[in-house]
């Protein structure tokens, strides 16, 4: 790659031929302010507080749209520098309300970052301020405009980003605005991503509108995994409430560069849902108890060892889920396949039509880990069963016991008409999930698992890049992350010979037996995941 | 041939049926188009880089030299676009080509297009200018029918195509990269720059700017040569040039004379001095972005290094004339009015300031004004100059700080009376 080296500050600093001046001073660790710039939109120049002299140059340059020369001095230490950033701040601020102290952005706002670090002390501006009234521009976004810098970010995000023109920039001079046009609203999927990178207050997101002040949360790295994509993200966790008030995007340059999709962004809301497992059921003749974990996981191991003993492994069938990490699918296909020898094991595709935008898609496929419940071998044995057929079997009395690794609606299982016989027909029926499903309503024994955010583990998107998710918090003590659920029963069964301390252990025996996943540790994958070691032999192994 | 007067560019402006290609051709027009079509591209170019014909849309910019910048060999399309924007207070020259002598204009248009290796122009008329788009077009089609317009023009195997742009009344529009988003069917507002338009202008194709009058030198460099064209005029600042006199004179209008002509001589002999022979108090010579100069430093010859050198601009070399009982401070409230409605609103200081200037002006004109408002004036002029994308920043900021410069006096009476001494104060 060409490259130019040049100088910042007097450091000397060697970046990629094109690299704007804003870039190359964050590698030479000189910090050039900027509100309209952001590395994943194109440069608008508008706001002018890069601004930056170039020696030798009678004008300062704004640092964003000027490209790094060979031999270039730049310095953002002088005078006419500090005097420009410190004009643009006071000109930002002439019609600002500056009511911080309730506005949702306060704490996280550029402007109030800069304005700390170099703007005025006192405005010299002595008229009546404009005012706008709050506007609701969907996608689910409150639009303040007095806030409003006219940055272009948010307009950008929508043309460029998502490829449409439902937000834009209306009238000019200072009469300028943002606004949706007409009585249209914002409704592509990714105007979540707005409120991310505002650098002001003026579009906020509803959702998260007064429910905290930002920096009471503990922003703690997950991923998302609605989609196969496995967007990397950021919980947003209030720990005295106990509660995620909002998840938002994290920066992969390899999975999502800057952005997640609205779906995403509101999976925090199914955390807290009313209809989450609280622990450990039991259903006799219609009545649900509950139960204590240990007896629960007791009970279960002895009556699946029961029909083991009457019908054979071909009499039980495990239904595993791709929304599983790679710990949970490697103990399953361990304990059930290779412990005890049961070949029906396979888990459902849930699939819905991609949703393309230019730089963006949202995956057709909705379970976050199929290529690791491939690689890892989730996936019927030698004459085994795939899901149809194990619901088939169950529906006619051939399959006795049902595992599910995960519910949900019977269609995810096959026709509901089958599934629906099938779980009435067999005999025992064990659901491991973290809400309360149709399927899970017909079962004999529910477990209660844990989401992503509650559990230690990892995940393979479509791209074959194994991430990390946290145990941020457990919504209830009586949930439990789902491999120690599954551990457990494979300990009761006799197959597991000891109890992994942590999930990381259990990765280390994955990546130890797993050929696509050799070499690899949670210090190697870290927090911006790393690809399968072998991604070709991830095939399923048969 | 020069008209009776020896001028060039208006020599037929005053006759009648002036618009129409018959007039045109009965007084020697479309005699450089052939000419031009049997000489190289090259040779065009050096000809107008040696006749030293400056950009007449305000900045001076060589007219040869940005040619030169087109990509040679290129295999993108090369635009001209011919800017007829003409939307800054006190310059109406453009228009009186586009109005009396369009063939001018088109034929300037053709050899610029052909010198360049363009097969397309774009002529982008201000949206006011309806009549004038009218008349335009209709001298394209005769134009057309007489084939210099079209496919292989004079049987010279180029073809070119020509057409009006209407704006829809936004002085930022005259910008060229604002020009450019326009034609393109977006919100008129300028590009940062660089790249420059001669590299990815028009659909992201190199592109020439041009103004109307530079476009309509260019007939005559080729039928009378650059030796001629260089000859007249001062030092780098050579050719025949429209002067638009307004305001307090008793003859305003558009006067051809060398460039280099002294402010005086254009006022006292071309415009017939001021009504009332009362003093001239302030002149903005070139357009309402060009710093006004007082009545004692008129002395002046009007071109682009004399006036740079005096602290002001020559602009379109258009002056505005004002006599003793015009107000300074409203004066330049009218002009910071017009740039802070014209600001396209995206760089922050333009946008802020500029009507930040508008609000201080106002209020010491209304005699709400303290002294430091004169300097937080000044101040905001600062902070707006060079920090912008366009030079419409620096065109809010020159007037404003030339006023309160040149006139502080007149300011300091404002805020001491707490009152407009001539009356003013109130909106019209
Ligand atoms: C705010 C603004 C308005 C302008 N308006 C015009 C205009 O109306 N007509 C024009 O010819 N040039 C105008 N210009 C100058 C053009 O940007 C450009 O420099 C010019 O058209 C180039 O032509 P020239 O080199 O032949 O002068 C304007 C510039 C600015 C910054
Ligand atoms: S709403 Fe926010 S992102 Fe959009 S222009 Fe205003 S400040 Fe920028
Ligand atoms: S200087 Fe003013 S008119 Fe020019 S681009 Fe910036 S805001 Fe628009
Ligand atoms: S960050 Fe460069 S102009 Fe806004």
């Amino acid at each position: 790659m060409a490259t130019v080296t040049l100088q910042i500050d007097g450091r000397t600093v060697t970046v990629p031929k094109g690299t704007n001046l804003v870039d190359a001073g964050k590698q030479a660790g000189v910090f050039v302010p900027h509100f309209c710039y952001h590395p994943g939109l194109p440069v608008v120049g508008v706001c002018r507080i890069c601004l930056l002299e170039i020696e030798g140059r009678p004008k300062l340059v704004a640092g964003c749209a000027t490209p790094a020369e060979e031999g270039m001095k730049i310095i953002t230490r002088s005078a006419k520098v500090k005097e420009a950033r410190r004009a643009v701040m006071e000109f930002l601020l002439i019609h600002h309300p500056l009511d911080c102290p309730m506005c949702d952005k306060g704490g996280e706002c550029t402007l109030q970052d800069y304005t700390v670090a170099m703007g005025p002390a006192a405005s010299r501006f002595r008229f009546e301020k404009t005012t706008w009234p709050e506007e609701d521009v969907g996608g689910k976004l409150v639009l303040n405009k007095n806030r409003c810098i006219l940055c272009l970010r948010c307009v950008n995000l929508c043309k460029d980003v998502a490829g449409v023109e439902e937000i834009a920039v209306l009238s000019r001079g200072e009469e300028t605005y943002i606004g949706t046009i007409g009585d249209r609203k914002i409704e592509n999927e990714l105007a979540g991503n707005i409120a991310d990178i505002c650098p002001v207050g003026a579009l906020t997101s509803k959702d998260f509108r007064f429910k905290s002040r930002p920096w009471e949360l503990k922003n703690e790295p997950s991923i998302c995994t609605l989609c196969a994509k496995g967007c990397n993200t950021v919980v947003g966790y209030h720990p005295r409430r106990r509660e995620v008030l909002r998840i938002t995007a994290r920066e992969n340059m390899d999975v999502n560069q800057w952005w997640i999709c609205d779906r995403g962004r509101g999976q925090f809301r199914a955390i807290h849902a009313p209809d989450r497992l609280q622990g450990p059921s039991r259903r006799t003749e219609g009545k649900v108890q509950p139960v204590a974990w240990n007896a629960a996981i007791a009970a279960i191991a002895e009556a699946l060892r029961g029909v083991l003993a009457r019908g054979g492994p071909g009499a039980v069938g495990v239904i595993a889920s791709a929304e599983l990490t790679n710990e949970e699918l490697y103990l399953t296909k361990t304990i059930f396949r290779d412990g005890l020898g049961i070949q029906n094991v396979d888990a459902p595709e849930r699939s819905q039509s991609p949703v393309v935008y230019p730089k963006f898609t949202i995956e057709g496929d909705r379970n976050p880990n199929t290529r690791g419940a491939r690689a890892i071998g989730v996936a019927p044995g030698t004459g085994g069963r795939t899901v149809r057929d194990m619901i088939q079997a169950a529906s006619e009395g051939q399959v006795q016991a049902l595992v599910f690794l995960r519910g949900g609606p019977l269609d995810t299982f096959g026709d509901p008409a089958t599934v629906s016989r099938a779980l009435d027909r067999a005999a025992l029926v064990i659901v491991l999930d973290t809400h309360a499903s149709p399927v899970a309503e017909k079962a004999h024994w529910v477990l209660a698992g844990a989401t992503h955010v509650e559990k230690d583990g990892t995940y393979t998107n479509s791209a074959g890049r194994v991430q990390r998710v946290h145990r941020i918090f457990s919504i209830s003590p009586e949930s439990r992350e789902d491999w120690r659920v599954i551990q457990d029963l494979g300990v009761a069964l006799g197959v597991l010979p000891e109890r992994a301390a942590e999930a990381e252990q259990v990765f280390a025996r994955l990546a130890a037996s797993t050929p696509a996943f050799s070499g690899m540790t949670y210090a190697s994958v870290g927090d911006q995941g790393a690809p399968l070691t072998a991604a070709s032999a991830d095939v399923a192994v048969g | 041939m020069a008209g009776a007067n020896g001028n060039v560019l208006t020599k037929i402006v005053h006759l009648p049926g002036s618009e129409t290609i018959d007039v045109y051709r009965a007084n020697g027009g479309y005699v450089a188009l052939p000419e031009a079509l049997k000489k190289s591209s090259d040779d065009l170019i050096d000809m107008v880089k040696r006749s030293g014909l400056r950009g007449r849309g305000g900045a001076g910019f060589p007219a040869g030299t940005k040619w030169g910048f087109v990509p040679k060999g290129t295999n993108k399309p090369v635009y001209l676009c011919v800017n007829a924007d003409e939307s800054e207070p006190g310059a109406f020259k453009d228009r009186l080509i586009c109005a009396k002598d369009p063939h001018q204009l088109i034929e300037g248009t053709l050899i610029s297009c052909f010198a360049i290796g363009s097969s397309r122009a774009y002529i982008y008329i201000r949206g006011e200018f309806a009549a004038e788009a009218r008349i335009l077009n209709a001298a394209i089609e005769e134009a057309r029918r007489a084939g210099f317009i079209g496919k292989n023009i004079l049987g010279s195997g180029w073809d070119c195509e020509v057409s009006v742009y209407r704006g829809a009344g936004a002085y930022i529009c005259g910008e060229e990269t604002g020009l450019i988003e326009s034609i393109e069917g977006k919100r008129g507002q300028p590009r940062l720059k660089p790249p420059f338009p001669a590299v990815v202008g028009l659909f992201g194709c190199p592109t020439v700017v041009n103004n109307v009058e530079t476009i309509a030198c260019v007939p005559h460099i080729v039928t009378r040569g650059w030796e001629w064209f260089a000859g007249i005029g001062t030092e780098r600042n050579t050719g025949p040039k429209l002067f638009g006199l307004s305001g307090h004179v008793n003859k305003p209008g558009v006067y051809e004379a060398p460039m280099g002509t002294n402010l005086r001589t254009l006022i006292e002999e071309f415009g017939g001095g001021v009504p009332g022979g009362r003093p001239v108090k302030a002149v903005i010579p070139g357009g309402a972005s060009c710093p006004v100069l007082r009545g004692d430093e008129i002395d002046i010859p009007m071109d682009f290094d004399s006036l740079t050198r005096a602290g002001s601009l020559f602009g379109t070399g258009t002056p505005v004339i004002m006599d003793d009982t015009v107000c300074m401070v409203r004066a330049a409230w009218i002009t910071a009015r017009f740039f802070a409605h014209e600001s396209c609103g995206q760089c922050t200081p333009c946008r802020e300031g500029a009507g930040w200037l508008q609000r201080l002006l106002w209020r010491i004109e209304t005699g709400e004004g303290e002294e430091k408002d004169i300097d937080t004036l000044l101040s905001v002029t600062d902070q707006i100059e060079g920090n912008t994308i366009c030079a419409l920043g620096d065109a809010a900021a020159w007037p404003a700080r030339g006023f309160a410069k040149k006139f502080r006096d007149e300011f300091l009476q404002h805020i001491r009376e707490k009152r407009c001494p001539f009356g003013g104060g109130s909106h019209s």
